[in-house]
């Protein structure tokens, strides 16, 4: 194979190069201070400062619908609105980071080294053509992951919480490779565009593809914790640090889903019956699966985690959606602003959860919140903007995430998922009401940790902000995402 | 710009409530902003025309282009009264609330505020997604009203009331947007405009449940029968009558309720003739089921706010009678009764509020003889009575009426069970009446170390605007039928054929303009093309 890299390729990449140099800028600074530590807000401004030069240049640079390097990477719409989303994420994350118990103090260096090149992997995921590039990224963006959850000052539940991540991920990695192999197998090539053309002819004549196309789409069922393949997520997503679990819930979920959405895009589910029924049944049982668990979970974050699972089906709906439309930038718009409400909303939640924390081994259950409208009165009006967000209430956001993707749905006549997504966001007005009333209509007091002046309470209080005021501009919002993506 | 100032100016009050440092001036502010939007809101009828079924004052911008959603107020006689009467209720909540909220003032306040402007919303909105927005914002504030400032199970009956009124709702959302996908069919253009739905010929077949207009139509007329609340649905409202504070029951039943009527007749009923058409015997038998049954579990209370709470059952029982009946006099009079029953259980919620504040009790066995204590409260209570139960020249008598005449027109069988409602609904509230104010004074009325006072004069002025409604809507019902009749006439004549028009009086204004600009040309249809037969 020839290859021949050009300016347009380095620039298209200039992201992830801006992205890895500034994750070596602060352990940089740690060895040539004989391993002592900066001080973290140094670190943490240098890895905001390279995210927003990232965000910068994927804005400037991707977007075109050119490819790089030989069709191995795509920098179209989706790389551009997904990646933003992903690094805006992953910067939140980084924030809540520098302030929560377990992850602060000493090998911050390293620990933001860590999630930056997580992130130079998720740039490389949302971005990938080539079933192989996207197993890079994966792989890429994953192991630094295990890396960091272990690296908590948590004693005993991170520890569990990697290997279980780490072992888990691994199959799902391995399952998606084995669907690679298959389809390698079938066209003698792995690019999704070049097999893109005929793929549903394919799936339909060679039994081989059909198999791998289901192995690729299963290995990411896990990634993103598709019912019946979330039993990792719970556990894991309540045994790391809780920045973490912010980071997986959102960043990770977004690119996922965007490697997710360029191999459903291949229209491989317009071909085959099967595996369209098949998605459209794990929609379902994840939205109820979900939903229903958790209403049974009284640690918080073990809460979120299922519902940001029951989120995944939500979104799940719109992938396919998007895979059967003619329209599929009608389908993937809705994706991507879904995915966007939903990382609003879901990192407040999570670094509300991270405030209350006041040490490493902390766990917060939903009955500690009793008291906290009193003590920290605008603490719990977030809170409780982002959960009426989660469940869909307008005028937030979460109302409008959840129209425009069931609009998509409804309009390609997938009217029963629409209908299960409406009952399931009834489930789930139980659960989220729950800390509503705990912290407004339940005396008590709060164990919020003290901090003086918090990082972590600026971002919650502009992304409530922008979780209000998103959505009276919405329209204008989702028109530049699906032109963005024709 | 009126529509939009009166929907929006209590959301600036909630804003500037919210902000405000001063925690003694803020009962004062708060009426002081309650009563400007009242004012505000008088000044609709300066540009009203009664004469006319068409939309008016109406204003339109694109919002979501690309699904054709838009910033649509507009008003006809069936959401004029509605929106007079919370704009009318809203310093009287305020005022009553004086003494009975003493915690989180603020926070009531903003509350209070916020949910007028989703109330004024849900009237005055014109389109579907901009209403359900409204729709489901009124849910936010109420919850928190009955959640934070309530009774002992508030968390039960509010969280009940979120989950009830919020899974009715999921439905008519996706029947919203299916139907705009069917305006797209039809038009070749997106919209949630209620005037293009209207021009929706949705197919419908008798007999089947399967039939798409009798699908839709219950997909709405679920999320309207449960806010209503119509008979199997209703369990959620007892509750949060009991448990809500005073202002709060005022809110619900005053007008939260009517927001439910109000859809039916807005959205079901013009929407999906033929299927309401097919069913209305369902939801007469609903409504009539709810007169009797009410009436019935009110009589046995114990506890004053749930034997209210109960008749409320009753009384929006007529309601929907009245409308399913669809000929003028059903249809008036159920409109007609949404502002009667806002006024009177609103008062006896008031009422109920003020005795509770002295004796920290509603059970009826505690009271008796309170008459010979509390005079002037007796005669108040007494007048709103006399208006509960549809005495001649009281409001209450008016709409009653109206909805039997119109229902032994329609469906006689209906009309006379109906009727026992009346009677029922008599005998409940007077034998209350009678156990709490005469007979043998109780264990609370004569207890010695806690004198009962009776109203002073920050009460009488909440009550005295109340009475005057009474007898005003009960002695001159013309004065306000005749501002409703054009719009709910053209309902009853054209069902089949409903269509909404702009209104354009004289020259196309500045409004007009707008309206003229953005609404799809097809709109500009004349009224009299419809004519009233």
């Amino acid at each position: 194979m020839n290859m021949n890299i050009g300016l347009s390729d380095i620039l298209l990449v200039s992201p992830m190069i801006a992205l890895f140099l500034a994750s070596l800028v602060p352990i940089t600074a740690k060895v040539l201070r004989g391993n002592r530590e900066q001080n973290p807000i140094i670190t943490l401004c240098q890895a905001l400062g390279g995210i927003v030069v990232a965000v910068g240049l994927l804005v400037v640079f991707g977007g075109a619908g050119k490819t790089a390097f030989n069709n191995g990477l795509i920098f179209d719409g989706v790389t551009q609105w997904m990646g933003v989303i992903a690094l805006l994420s992953a910067g939140a994350a980084m924030i809540m980071m520098y302030e929560n118990p377990a992850t602060t103090g000493r090998q911050f260096s390293e620990l933001i080294f860590l999630a930056m090149s997580s992130a130079v992997g998720m740039l490389i995921l949302v971005s990938a053509v080539d079933l192989l590039m996207v197993f890079i990224g994966l792989e890429m963006m994953s192991l630094a992951l295990y890396l960091m959850i272990a690296m908590s000052h948590e004693e005993k539940l991170s520890k569990e919480a990697a290997l279980k991540y780490f072992i888990l991920g691994s199959f799902a990695s391995a399952l998606f490779l084995y669907g690679v192999a298959f389809i390698f197998g079938t066209t003698g090539n792995t690019n999704i565009l070049s097999f893109m053309e005929n793929a549903a002819d394919l799936i339909q004549t060679s039994r081989l593809f059909l198999f791998g196309m289901v192995f690729v789409v299963l290995g990411f069922c896990f990634k993103v914790s598709i019912a019946p393949f979330h039993a990792w997520t719970p556990d894991v997503y309540q045994g790391a640090p809780t920045p973490h679990t912010a980071f997986m819930a959102t960043a990770v979920k977004t690119v996922s889903f965007a490697a997710f959405l360029r191999v459903i895009a291949t229209r491989s589910l317009v071909g085959s019956e099967h595996l369209f029924d098949m998605l459209q049944w794990l929609a379902v049982i994840t939205m109820i699966v979900g939903n229903t668990a958790a209403i049974l979970q009284n640690n918080l974050k073990r809460m979120l985690a299922y519902s940001s699972i029951a989120h995944s089906g939500y979104i799940l709906v719109g992938v396919i959606t998007a895979g059967v439309s003619d329209d599929a930038a009608f389908g993937a718009s809705g994706v991507i602003f879904y995915l966007l409400s939903y990382g609003l909303m879901t990192l407040g939640a999570f670094a509300i959860a991270s405030m209350l924390e006041k040490s490493e081994n902390h766990i917060v259950d939903v009955d500690d919140l009793a008291g906290l409208a009193k003590q920290r009165p605008m603490i719990a009006l977030c809170l409780t903007v982002f959960l009426l967000s989660l469940t869909g209430i307008p005028p937030t956001l979460g109302f409008f995430g959840k129209f425009y993707l069931f609009n998509a749905a409804i309009g390609e006549g997938l009217m029963w998922l629409a209908i299960w997504g409406m009952i399931s966001s009834v489930i789930s007005v139980y659960y989220y009401l729950r800390p509503i009333v705990v912290m407004y209509m339940k005396e008590g007091q709060a164990d919020v940790a003290e901090h003086s002046l918090n990082a972590t309470t600026v971002t919650v209080v502009v992304m409530a902000i922008a979780i209000l005021f998103l959505g009276f501009v919405s329209g204008p919002l989702f028109t530049a995402v699906e032109k963005s993506l024709l | 710009m009126i529509l939009s100032t009166i929907v929006f100016l209590p959301l600036l009050f909630a804003l500037i409530v919210a902000v405000w440092p001063n925690a003694k001036t803020l009962r004062p502010l708060a009426m002081g902003f309650a009563v400007i939007e009242f004012i505000v809101s008088l000044a609709l009828f300066q540009q009203f025309d009664p004469n006319t079924a068409n939309l008016q004052m109406v204003e339109r911008y694109m919002w979501i282009e690309r699904f054709g959603i838009s910033y649509f107020f507009g008003i006809d006689g069936i959401s004029l009264w509605l929106v007079l009467l919370t704009t009318f209720l809203t310093p009287i909540i305020v005022l009553a609330s004086w003494t009975s909220v003493t915690e989180r003032i603020k926070g009531f306040h903003v509350c209070l505020f916020i949910l007028q402007t989703a109330m004024l919303g849900t009237f005055l909105a014109m389109d579907a997604i901009f209403f359900y927005i409204f729709w489901e914002l009124a849910l936010i504030p109420m919850y928190f009203m009955i959640g934070i400032w309530g009774g002992s199970r508030r968390i039960y009956a509010t969280v009940k009331l979120f989950i009830y009124t919020f899974a009715g709702s999921v439905m008519m959302l996706v029947a919203m947007i299916y139907m705009m996908y069917l305006t797209q069919e039809t038009t070749g253009q997106m919209s949630a405009s209620l005037l293009d739905f209207y021009k929706l010929k949705i197919p419908f077949v008798g007999g089947t449940f399967f039939s798409l207009q009798t699908l839709l139509f219950f997909a709405f007329a679920l999320a309207f029968a449960i806010k209503v609340p119509a008979f199997p649905v209703h369990t959620w409202l007892p509750d949060a009558h009991v448990e809500a504070p005073t202002p709060g029951s005022v809110i619900l039943a005053g007008v939260m309720l009517k927001m439910g009527t109000y859809g039916f007749m807005r959205w079901v009923i013009p929407l999906f003739p033929e299927a309401s058409e097919y069913w209305s015997w369902l939801f007469m038998l609903i409504g009539t089921v709810g007169i009797i049954y009410g009436a019935l579990v009110a009589m046995v209370q114990p506890d004053v706010k749930k034997l209210v709470a109960y008749s409320s059952v009753s009384h929006m029982g007529y309601i929907l009678l009245g409308l399913f009946a669809f000929n003028s006099y059903g249809m008036n009079g159920g409109l007609y009764q949404m502002l009667n029953h806002g006024i009177s259980t609103g008062a006896l919620f008031i009422l109920i509020g003020m005795i509770y504040e002295r004796t920290h009790s509603r059970e009826i066995t505690k009271y008796g003889g309170l008459a010979g204590v509390l005079p002037l409260f007796t005669i108040f209570f007494f007048i709103i009575t006399l208006s509960s139960i549809a005495v001649p020249m009281t409001n209450g008598f008016v709409g009653e009426f109206f909805i039997l005449m119109g229902t032994f027109q329609a469906q006689p069988v209906f009309a006379y069970f109906a009727v026992t409602g009346v009677v029922l609904g008599a005998v409940y509230m007077l034998w209350m009446f009678k156990r709490v104010f005469f007979g043998e004074q109780g264990e609370l009325v004569k207890d010695e170390h806690h004198p009962l006072h009776d109203l002073n004069a920050r009460e009488i002025a909440v009550l005295v605007p109340l009475v005057i409604m009474v007898f005003w809507m009960g002695l001159f019902p013309n004065n306000f039928l005749n501002y409703s009749k054009a719009s709910v006439d053209h309902l009853v004549h054209n069902k089949n054929s409903y269509n909404l028009t702009i209104n354009q009086p004289g020259a196309p204004a500045t409004t007009a303009a707008t309206a003229t600009t953005t609404a799809p040309a097809t709109e500009q249809t004349t009224a009299a093309a419809q004519g009233d037969k």
